[in-house]
């Protein structure tokens, strides 16, 4: 997959050379992208476009504020209700809910189903997410009937608030080439050459801007979680992060 | 009114079990602030103070008013309080939250009750005529801790504020600008800061100073302390939560009083750089047209 990096502002032409011409699949707008018939594609916000020649698509990465769900999302969702067949959860604070069926678990059925508490936190995909409704939510992939790491996380962890891109950067399949993200790698690493931390730590990252870290000890979720959010906040670099890394952990020992 | 968004349990039972090991989530101390910034602004009496994501902004301003009829040798001094949605949808405008009111109590208290502005010298002509002084505090980013800050923000901005220098001549009151007679500043007597606590545990073991809001969300008790560097105390609140041992108690005011020392020396310290930042060199250079260009 080739990627281009360019900064665009939102009302700006697209240089006709940047959008990807594939020979059978249509072309596909992401998100920040407005198609003005019949042949303009407007940028609506200010950020990184990126195109995909493989798949014939493109998009703007930004940094927005408030989580708009979309399908297939992948979120941390905390429960606020139980109703006879669904869950309502919420993905982001002063929303609407979201419903998560309580059939929508691994091997559930209607005798066996799990049994969450409010405030419970699940990690779930958006299988709906139209404009005017409320989002639905999925724990288990339709096509295999398996979990497939979806579900509670009811382990001794804390949840860390990051931005949206920041979110989107450690979901990138290539975290560290692509988002410039190697903090969970660095803290997870082994001691030694490579300067890691050597802890042991699972995490589960949410769309929504929201990072469930889970380890046994509490003082690795600590500095796990600090190392995100300084990251974030502080817009580092690798080289910042491979810093802050070893700063956090000389401070655990 | 949408209510206050809640933590999920693994983070308040995280919060709590890591407060157990004495660690908090942003890696400070317990008894340790966080970064504590104070700037103020291009007008008197305007000062901004960040406790980390905490923004409080305060604005002092004087108008010339008639005194209240009981009160003939005093001016009006009022701190106004509002939340306004930008620092959290669950606060509306007009319609006051337990937070708010707490807070605008507190500040009455800690300020104005304890005497920290001479009222008396607000009085121009007896029974005719006083300053009236207000200060709004605006609460820019809440993330826990709003009565520390505020308290902090209206200090400084009350010492940082100067009002229009006046005269009387045969009955007649006159107020200067400021290009014909300098301000003044108010006649101010003593700097009180508040202090909170809180408690976690199920007996309130754990003293925790500057909570962050999931901090505040979970807490059993909290107490505000106010005092000014001499040590004297304005005010002690603990408004309901589980009860604290005494002793317990009284090292927090101990300790209190070193972070209040804290507070003074770094409002002594920013005024006297602004007042740096501000003197050109005498009125000659002031005047002056001369430019670094």
């Amino acid at each position: 997959m080739e990627t281009e990096r360019l900064i665009v502002l939102p009302g700006e032409t697209i240089d006709p050379s940047l959008i990807p011409s594939h020979q059978k699949l249509p072309l596909r707008l992401g998100p920040g992208l407005r198609h003005i018939p019949p042949s303009d594609i407007v940028p609506t916000v200010a950020g990184q476009l990126i195109t995909n020649p493989a798949r014939n698509s493109m998009w703007i990465e930004y940094n927005s504020q408030r989580y708009i769900p979309s399908t297939s999302d992948l979120i941390l969702a905390t429960v606020t209700r139980a109703t006879p067949d669904a869950y309502l959860c919420t993905l982001s604070p002063y929303t609407p809910p979201a419903t998560l069926p309580t059939l929508s678990f691994e091997g559930a059925t209607k005798k066996t189903r799990p049994i969450l508490t409010p405030g419970a936190l699940v990690y779930a995909r958006v299988t709906l997410a139209n404009r005017h409704m409320d989002p639905e939510l999925e724990c288990v992939s339709a096509a295999t009937g398996k979990a497939e790491g979806l579900g509670p996380l009811a382990g001794p962890g804390c949840v860390f608030d990051v931005s949206l891109g920041f979110a989107r950067r450690l979901l990138m399949a290539r975290s560290r080439e692509e988002g410039g993200v190697g903090v969970l790698e660095m803290l997870g690493g082994e001691e030694g050459a490579a300067g890691g931390g050597g802890l042991a730590f699972e995490t589960a990252v949410g769309r929504n801007g929201r990072v469930w870290v889970g380890s046994e000890s509490a003082r690795t979720v600590v500095v796990v979680g600090r190392a995100l959010q300084e990251t974030d906040r502080a817009g580092l670099g690798i080289e910042g992060q491979r810093k802050l890394v070893k700063r956090l952990v000389r401070e655990v020992r | 009114m949408p209510r206050e968004a809640e933590p999920s349990l693994s983070e308040r039972q995280f919060v709590l079990q890591a407060l157990q090991e004495n660690l908090r989530l942003d890696g400070r101390e317990l008894d340790q602030y966080r970064p504590l910034e104070l700037s103020f602004g291009d007008q008197y009496g305007v000062a901004d103070v960040t406790f980390g994501r905490t923004r409080v902004l305060a604005k002092a301003s004087a108008e010339v008013t008639v005194p209240y009829a009981d009160r003939p040798l005093d001016g009006i001094f009022n701190i106004a309080t509002e939340l306004s949605p930008m620092a959290s949808p669950a606060f509306e405008v007009n319609r006051p939250t337990e937070t708010e009111i707490l807070l605008s109590r507190l500040l009455e208290k800690t300020v104005r009750r304890s005497g920290a502005l001479d009222t008396e010298s607000l009085c121009l002509v007896a029974g005719q005529k006083c300053w009236s002084v207000r200060v709004d505090v605006h609460v820019l980013s809440h993330d826990g801790n709003l009565i520390d800050a505020a308290c902090l923000a209206v200090v400084a901005a009350l010492r940082h504020f100067r009002k229009p220098d006046t005269s009387i001549e045969g009955g007649v009151l006159t107020v200067y600008t400021a290009a014909e007679r300098e301000a003044v500043p108010l006649s101010w007597l003593h700097s009180p800061f508040c202090v909170t606590w809180s408690f976690f545990g199920d007996e309130g073991e754990t003293a925790v100073l500057d909570a962050t809001r999931l901090e505040e969300q979970v807490r059993v008790a909290s107490c505000t302390v106010s005092l000014n560097k001499h040590g004297e105390i304005c005010q002690i609140a603990k408004l309901g939560g589980v009860p604290v041992d005494a002793v317990a108690l009284l090292q927090c005011t101990a300790v209190a009083l070193t972070k209040v020392k804290e507070f003074s020396e770094l409002v002594d310290k920013k005024l006297a750089e602004d007042v740096k930042k501000r003197d050109k060199g005498g009125f000659m250079a002031e005047l002056s047209a001369e430019n670094e260009r």
